[in-house]
């Protein structure tokens, strides 16, 4: 083949090895063989999806941190209301009547009702200003102290005044432990309302005695000597707040029964909080039952004494076996920590290589496509002065 | 009978015809470095010997004229392979300034889609909290500000690419009326027997460079090249041109229309207009409707996931996103819809502290979308068509520079100058030329010898 010129194959040269030159400086200063998508394609959508893992992972993990913390202190709480309900159990041996005055009696009773303010207050234990055993309501504290009554803020009610439909009324019985809700439908009287408290004595939901009646300045009254919490969010009724006696030992629930769920895993949640009403109130009623020891005490009676202690001992075992599936948690979580852990390193791996450099062959390359340039630019320099011209003899 | 004059005449042609293959050299010289200069060589021919001569010698040489070296068919296949690379080169341009916007980065749609679920999950562990809160309402504007950003780079780019098409049309019409001028005058020498040299390099040329507009089929007649677009539209015939226009369609692009008022827009391929409407067209528009229908679809599923719930004071939740009804346009328009935090719909039951409907709205990331697939797949798709198309368009412009490469070495083995060929034919036509110089100096001896015969000198 005639050759013309190199000019252009020179350039072409220098060109591709330039290119190559810049491409292997890219890879070793950016560390990563892939720096756009058209560098590949493939390996660039797989990291999409990659990194969205990566970062599903790395939530994961500070919730497995976030949630761990709220349930190793819901954890303690329990165990702290364990300790206080044998203290009272010990308070309770030195107290039948037959042993002591009844001045130590009363001083017995006293440090009770100091355990049960103890309990109340590890049952209103808060982990960063959420209050862990108030179910979803959270944002306050779930036993609050009983009242003997409620009364509606609106006067002028009868029987037939009209309930604004959707409203929410609940009275939560410091004795049953139990929270009635009453939700109004289209239609629904004051009256209506009356009723259904009624039938939610009569259901057990709250003690007997409980009633909801209009007074004579046409307020609405809900009353019960052993306590109650009232609230409604209608506003035929307007507020309702506490005016009968406020009770000494006597608390209400005013938390919820739901358990919110935090993923801690592609497929995995785990249950962050066990609602106060389950654990405290429902069932064998710890807070009720320190309430009948203290008033066993107070009154002298010692079968009361002892019923209320043999009471406290079901609640003390009932409360462990709650701690079982609480600690099974707890535990989980450890092992979802540490395969999290195992996870993210994977998907690193993963990570590097789809689109990482191997820093050796990247320096490799660096260095080989800086002999082919030096090789190609002296070649250059070699050939394309090369012309018959220079061997002619002038002239 | 040869005779001394008759050698004279012929050192006389002899130098006439190495003068002017000297010249031919010399012209080839000057043009080694002119773009489409074809070399010429000089075609000397022998003088047959005069018809009644007694002795039979041949009558000298003398110079036709020269002949350009030329490769029509290397050089249709170079007209080819510059409208591929043009093509290619025009996409790749476009594509490499899109490219940026689909690579990972700390604001592309993959990592702000991730921070979102991040937030939605973070929110969960205390969804009373108004820093989570608004933490999620933060994460979902970056999320829809990406898709903004995305949708505006993808239709700045296809605007922009209405300069190169209204350019590309002005230069073909440019170049059409310079073939149509050149086509009577080279055809003019051809018809009279002569080499179209010079004006026909340059018709070759300005082939060249209208290949690098748009692909053009050439068909050879007596009036000179019939040039047409692809599709057969005409824009050169004999001596007379036929001039393209644009105009603004009802999409707002620029479009092609051929002298008759005709829109061959659609019909336009290769070349850097072809490949800047392709890319405006085609390619440009099929990512977008890409990116809008996960817009849209997202926004409408994580919408669906809101109204499942109820915000912080116990409202069954509206829509977290707005976003137009249609699928066109929602990359670009899409935005949080929500102002107060409280709106978001974290709780299942209307308490305030549930997190039960955050698992809805953190179930859109896993789930599949009307286009069969989840936000990540579809967005991990956008990612490698973007990925894709460039790579391609970078792989079509290299390879075609490679051939464009071997094509031009070829063409220029044939038709290019070769400085040290030309030393060489410097070197010879100057010998001979010394030579038949020598001749005239021998004739002129003879002659001497001859005027001074009986005279004393000659005694």
């Amino acid at each position: 083949m005639r050759v013309t010129s190199m000019v252009p194959d020179v350039e072409y040269a220098v060109q591709q090895s330039q290119q190559n030159l810049s491409t292997a400086l890219q890879q070793l200063s950016t560390g990563l063989r892939v720096n756009q998508p058209s560098d590949n394609p493939v390996a660039s959508a797989s990291m999409v999806i990659s990194l969205a893992q990566s970062a599903n992972v790395d939530q994961y993990t500070t919730n497995v941190t976030t949630v761990s913390g709220q349930l190793q202190t819901s954890d303690n709480a329990i165990a702290a209301v364990i300790t206080s309900l044998n203290s009272a159990i010990t308070l309770a041996t030195a107290a039948p009547s037959s042993t002591i005055t009844a001045a130590n009696r009363q001083a017995i009773a006293a440090q009770v009702a100091g355990v049960l303010q103890n309990v109340i207050s590890q049952a209103n234990s808060s982990y960063q200003g959420s209050f862990l055993f108030a179910g979803s309501a959270s944002s306050g504290a779930p036993f609050v102290a009983a009242s003997t009554a409620y009364t509606s803020q609106n006067g002028s009610l009868t029987a037939s005044s009209p309930l604004e439909a959707g409203s929410v009324t609940t009275v939560s019985d410091a004795a049953t432990g139990q929270t009635f809700t009453y939700t109004a439908a289209a239609g629904d009287t004051v009256g209506d309302l009356e009723s259904a408290v009624s039938a939610a004595v009569t259901a057990g939901t709250l003690s007997s005695g409980t009633s909801a009646t209009i007074n004579s300045s046409g307020e609405l009254a809900i009353s019960s000597a052993t306590g109650l919490v009232a609230s409604s969010t209608d506003s035929t009724l307007g507020l309702v707040s506490a005016s009968g006696t406020a009770l000494t030992n006597a608390y209400a629930y005013v938390g919820n029964s739901t358990v919110n769920k935090v993923q801690v895993g592609d497929s995995t949640s785990v249950a962050t909080n066990i609602p106060g009403n389950q654990l405290f109130t429902s069932g064998t009623n710890v807070i009720g039952s320190l309430t009948t020891l203290i008033n066993a005490i107070q009154s002298g009676s010692d079968s009361g004494i002892a019923a209320a202690s043999n009471g406290i001992s079901t609640a003390i075992d009932y409360l462990s076996e709650q701690r079982i599936p609480l600690d099974s948690t707890i535990s989980r979580l450890s092992d979802q920590e540490s395969y999290l852990s195992q996870e993210t390193l994977t998907l690193t791996t993963q990570q590097t290589a789809l689109v990482g450099a191997d820093l050796a062959t990247a320096a490799t390359n660096l260095s080989q496509a800086e002999l082919a340039n030096s090789a190609v630019l002296a070649a250059a320099s070699k050939v394309l002065p090369q012309t018959l011209l220079n061997y002619l003899a002038p002239g | 009978m040869a005779s001394i004059s008759s050698s004279l005449s012929t050192a006389l042609q002899s130098l006439m015809a190495d003068t002017g293959a000297l010249q031919i050299t010399n012209n080839n010289i000057a043009n080694a470095n002119t773009p489409g200069y074809s070399r010429e060589v000089p075609e000397f021919q022998e003088v047959p010997p005069a018809p009644n001569a007694t002795l039979s010698i041949g009558g000298g040489v003398v110079l036709e004229g020269f002949q350009s070296v030329r490769d029509e068919l290397v050089n249709s296949q170079i007209q080819q392979e510059t409208a591929s690379q043009s093509a290619a080169n025009a996409q790749l341009s476009s594509l490499q300034q899109i490219q940026p916007t689909f690579t990972t980065s700390t604001e592309d749609i993959g990592t702000e889609m991730s921070a979102l679920f991040s937030s939605i999950s973070t929110l969960s562990t205390s969804p009373t909290s108004s820093a989570d809160r608004q933490a999620v309402l933060t994460a979902g504007s970056n999320l829809a500000d990406a898709f903004n950003t995305a949708s505006n780079v993808l239709s700045a780019q296809q605007a922009a690419l209405n300069q190169p098409v209204t350019g590309d049309v002005s230069q073909i019409n440019q170049l059409s009326q310079q073939i149509a001028a050149l086509n009577p005058q080279v055809t003019t020498l051809t018809q009279t027997g002569q080499d179209g040299g010079s004006l026909e390099d340059q018709r070759d040329e300005l082939l060249q460079n209208l290949s690098a507009l748009t692909t053009v089929s050439i068909t050879q007649t007596a009036e000179g090249p019939t040039v047409t677009t692809g599709n057969g539209t005409p824009l050169v015939v004999g001596n007379e041109s036929f001039a393209l226009s644009t105009t603004t369609g009802s999409d707002g692009m620029q479009h092609v229309l051929d002298s008759q008022g005709n829109d061959i827009t659609a019909s336009l391929t290769g070349g850097d207009l072809g490949g800047s409407i392709q890319t405006r067209d085609r390619t440009i528009p099929g990512l977008s409707n890409q990116l809008d229908t996960l817009a849209n679809q997202f926004a409408t599923a994580f919408n669906a996931a809101q109204a499942k719930g109820y915000d912080q004071n116990g409202a069954a939740g509206t829509n977290f996103f707005t976003v137009p009804a249609t699928v066109s346009g929602s990359a670009a328009a899409i935005s949080v819809a929500l102002t107060d935090p409280a709106k978001i719909a974290a709780s299942s039951d209307g308490v305030p502290g549930s997190n039960g409907n955050l698992a809805n709205l953190s179930a859109v990331q896993t789930a599949t979308l009307p286009s069969g697939a989840t936000p990540a797949a579809a967005y991990s798709d956008l990612v490698y068509q973007v990925g894709s198309i460039t790579e391609n368009a970078n792989a079509e412009s290299n390879a075609t520079a490679a051939s464009l490469l071997q094509l031009n070495n070829q063409l220029n083995s044939v038709s290019g100058v070769s400085v040290d060929e030309e030393a060489a034919n410097l070197i010879t036509y100057q010998t001979a030329y010394q030579a038949a110089a020598r001749v005239v100096t021998t004739v002129q001896a003879l002659f001497a010898v001859t005027l001074a015969m009986g005279t004393a000198a000659a005694e």
